[in-house]
C-alpha cells in the first residue's frame, strides 16, 4: 500500500519545555480522506506544520509520498495543498493578485496560471468579489478563498486544518460538499475536533490525545473496536411516565433503562441478551405507556461515543501508556538487520 | 539551464514584488518620502548662499548616514519575520514551493530597494541642483562627478549595511519591540565608540566627516586637485591675506563651513576600506540571518 503521509516516532518538543507531539506514528494510505481528531492542544496543528517543513521534528521523521519533509523540501511542498485554520492572508491584496501570487510562488506558467486561477475563484463562490480587497471578507469568504489557494497548484495531497472553523451552516455544508468531492482524485487531511465532519466525509482517522496517536485506522474499525449496544429512545411525555417506563423495564431480565438526554432515555442491553430482543420488548413497554415514541436510534455509530471512550481510555491507562520498549525494539531490529 | 531560469526565479520575483509593494503601501516609507523631502528642502534653501558644495551635500547625506534616517532604514529592514507577519508569512508563502533562503533574499532586496528609492528620488535630483547651480557659495569648492557618485554609493552601502543589521536583529528577536530597543542601545553606543577613533570605515558619523573630502576627489589625482587638499593650504590662505591687506586690497571672501564637516580632512580615505567595512558585514548580517531563519520553528 502506498503511503500518503508516513511519520515514524515523531516528536516535537517546543524549547524543551512544552511537548506538542510525542512519539507519534501515522500512515495515511494514497486516496484516503483521513481525519485528524484530537482536543484543542491535541498537537494536530503541529503534527500539520512539520509536514509542510514550517516547524522542525525533535525526533522521529515525517515523509510526504516518500519524500522526506522539511524547511527545504520544496518539492513536498509543491504535494500538498494546505488550508490552515483562519487564514492570515495579505488583506491589502485582491482575490485575484493574492492567488496570482501564490501561482508564481508555485511556480505555475502564466498560460495555466490565469485561467485556473479564475476557474477556482468561481467554483468557491467568489467571482462576485474578485474587486474588493481581501481585508473586506467575512470569515466564509476567506476559507473560501484559502481553499482556492490550497487547490491552485493542483495537488495530489490537501491538508486543511479545521475548514469549517467559524462557518455559517452554507459555508460549512459547502466545504464538506467539496472534501467529499475532491476526495475522488486525491488524498485529503482533514484536522478537526468536529465530530461530526469526520462523520460525514472521511474513511479513515486518527484519533491524538495529548500529542500522542492513541488510534488510527478505517472509520469501520474504530466504530467496530468501540462497539456499544446500547440504544436511544427519543420519547415525548412528562418525566412520570418515563419514570414508570424505568420502572417497569428493570422488572424484565438484561434490560436497564435511565434518563440521557432532554427527552431521551438510554436503555441499556446486558451481555448475553439479544438487541432485536431488547428493542421489541422496549417498543412493547413504550406503545403501553402514556409517552409517544419520536425516535429510535443506536449508539453504535456515533463517532462521538467511540471518541469520547478512546480519550477516557487513555486518560485512565495512566502510566502503562509509557512505552519504553517499542522505540528501543525497533532501534534493536534495525541494528540486527544492519549486523 | 537559462531556458528554466524564469520558472526558477519566479518565486523570487513575486515576493520581491509583493514586498516591495506592501513597502509602498506602508505608512512608514509614505511619511519618510515627505519628510525627506521636507528636511531635503530646507537644508538647500537655508544654505543655498552661504555654504559651499562639498559641505553643502554632505549636510543632505547627514540624516541618511547618522540621524535620524538611519533608524528609519533600520526600521525598515525589522519588519519582515517578526510579529503578526510572522504567522500570515508561514500560513501563505512558507507553506507554498518556496525555499526560506528564496524568502529572505527577496524580502531583503525589497527592503534595500525601497530605501535606496526613497534616497535617489530625493537626494540625487537635490545633489545634482546643488553641483550644477551656479551658487555664490560654490565658486570655490568644486565637487567632482566622481566624487557625488563615489559619495552617493558610499551612502547606499551604508544604507544596505543597515537595512541588513534591521534584518538580522528583526530574525534574532522574536519581538519588533525588542528588536528595537536592541539596535538603539547597541549600535549608537558602537557607532561613537568607532567615530572616536575616526574609522569612516565602521562610523557612519567619520564617514559623513569625510564625504567632503571624498566629493572634492577626482577619479585620477592631478597636481591642480591635489592642491587642493593640500595640507597646510589655510595657513597659505591666511598668508595671501595678510599680503593682500598689506598692499592695501581686500582679504578674499571666506566661505565659513559647518564645524562638523571641519573636523578631519580624512586624507587617507579609502573606499575600498569603506566599501569592505561595509560590505563584508553585510554579507556577514545576511548570512546569520539566514541561518538563524532556517533554526526557526513558523
Amino acid at each position: 500500500m502506498e503511503l500518503a503521509i508516513q511519520t515514524e516516532h515523531l516528536t516535537k518538543i517546543y524549547g524543551g519545555r512544552v511537548i506538542a507531539v510525542n512519539d507519534m506514528t501515522l500512515s495515511v494510505p494514497t486516496g484516503a480522506v483521513y481525519g485528524l481528531l484530537g482536543p484543542n492542544g491535541a498537537g494536530k496543528t503541529t503534527t500539520l506544520r512539520v509536514l509542510l517543513g514550517l516547524q522542525r521534528p525533535s525526533a522521529g521523521f515525517a515523509k510526504v509520498f516518500g519524500n522526506s519533509c522539511g524547511p527545504n523540501a520544496t518539492h513536498v511542498r509543491g504535494l500538498i495543498g494546505y488550508l490552515p485554520t483562519h487564514p492570515v492572508l495579505p488583506g491589502h491584496l485582491c482575490p485575484i493578485e493574492y492567488l496570482e501570487l501564490l501561482g508564481k510562488l508555485c511556480r505555475i506558467p502564466r498560460q495555466i496560471r490565469k485561467p485556473r486561477l479564475t476557474s477556482l475563484l468561481r467554483a468557491v463562490g467568489l467571482l462576485s468579489a474578485t474587486d474588493r480587497r481581501i481585508q473586506t471578507f467575512s470569515t466564509g469568504m476567506r476559507t473560501r478563498l484559502g481553499i482556492a489557494a490550497s487547490l491552485l497548484a493542483d495537488p495530489p495531497l490537501l491538508i486543511w486544518d479545521e475548514p469549517t472553523a467559524g462557518l455559517d451552516p452554507a459555508a460549512r455544508r459547502f466545504a464538506l460538499d467539496l472534501i467529499r468531492d475532491l476526495a475522488k482524485s486525491r488524498t485529503v487531511m482533514v484536522a478537526t475536533h468536529i465530530l461530526s465532519d469526520i462523520d460525514q466525509t472521511c474513511d479513515h482517522v486518527g484519533v491524538m490525545h495529548e500529542g500522542r496517536m492513541i488510534f488510527s485506522g478505517s472509520m469501520h474499525e474504530m466504530k467496530q473496536r468501540l462497539r456499544r449496544d446500547d440504544i436511544c429512545l427519543e420519547l415525548d411525555g412528562d418525566g412520570e411516565d418515563r419514570r414508570q417506563l424505568a420502572e417497569r423495564a428493570s422488572q424484565e431480565h438484561g434490560i436497564e433503562i435511565v434518563p440521557h438526554e432532554r427527552n431521551t432515555v438510554l436503555v441499556k442491553v446486558a451481555e448475553g441478551r439479544s438487541r432485536a430482543g431488547v428493542i421489541a420488548e422496549v417498543l412493547r413497554l413504550v406503545d403501553e405507556s402514556n409517552l409517544t415514541l419520536h425516535g429510535i436510534r443506536s449508539t453504535q455509530n456515533e463517532t462521538e461515543f467511540a471518541y469520547l471512550q478512546l480519550l477516557q481510555q487513555d486518560s485512565d491507562h495512566g502510566f502503562r501508556r509509557f512505552d519504553l520498549q517499542s522505540p528501543l525494539q525497533e532501534h534493536a531490529a534495525a541494528s540486527d538487520l544492519h549486523v | 539551464m537559462i531556458s528554466n531560469l524564469p520558472s526558477k526565479s519566479m518565486p523570487l520575483q513575486a515576493i520581491y514584488t509583493y514586498e516591495l509593494s506592501g513597502l509602498w503601501k506602508s505608512w512608514l516609507i509614505r511619511a519618510w518620502l515627505i519628510a525627506t523631502m521636507l528636511v531635503t528642502f530646507l537644508i538647500v534653501t537655508t544654505n543655498w548662499a552661504t555654504t559651499p558644495t562639498a559641505p553643502l551635500v554632505a549636510m543632505l547625506l547627514f540624516p541618511y548616514l547618522v540621524f535620524p534616517w538611519f533608524l528609519v532604514v533600520l526600521l525598515l529592514g525589522l519588519n519582515p519575520v517578526t510579529g503578526s507577519r510572522l504567522e500570515a508569512l508561514s500560513d501563505g508563502i512558507l507553506s507554498r514551493p518556496v525555499t526560506r533562503l528564496e524568502y529572505l533574499l527577496a524580502s531583503w532586496a525589497a527592503r534595500v530597494t525601497a530605501a535606496l528609492a526613497v534616497l535617489f528620488v530625493v537626494i540625487v535630483p537635490a545633489v545634482l541642483i546643488v553641483s550644477l547651480a551656479d551658487r555664490p557659495a560654490s565658486a570655490d569648492d568644486p565637487v567632482t562627478f566622481y566624487g557625488v557618485v563615489a559619495s552617493l554609493a558610499v551612502v547606499a552601502i551604508v544604507i544596505t549595511f543597515l537595512v541588513s543589521i534591521g534584518f538580522f536583529a528583526g530574525t534574532a528577536f522574536r519581538s519588533s519591540m525588542f528588536a528595537v530597543a536592541a539596535l538603539i542601545l547597541i549600535w549608537m553606543p558602537v557607532n561613537l565608540v568607532l567615530h572616536t577613533f575616526s574609522l569612516e570605515e565602521f562610523s557612519p558619523i567619520s564617514l559623513n566627516q569625510s564625504l567632503p573630502t571624498l566629493l572634492r576627489t577626482p577619479w585620477h589625482m592631478d597636481e591642480t586637485v591635489a592642491a587642493v587638499n593640500l595640507p597646510g593650504s589655510e595657513d597659505m590662505q591666511a598668508a595671501a591675506d595678510f599680503f593682500s591687506a598689506l598692499t592695501g586690497g581686500s582679504p578674499a571672501t571666506v566661505k565659513k563651513d559647518p564645524e562638523f564637516y571641519n573636523q578631519g580632512d580624512y586624507e587617507d580615505f579609502s573606499l575600498v576600506r569603506v566599501v569592505m567595512g561595509y560590505g563584508l558585514p553585510t554579507l556577514a548580517a545576511l548570512v546569520c540571518t539566514t541561518f538563524l531563519f532556517y533554526q526557526r520553528d513558523l
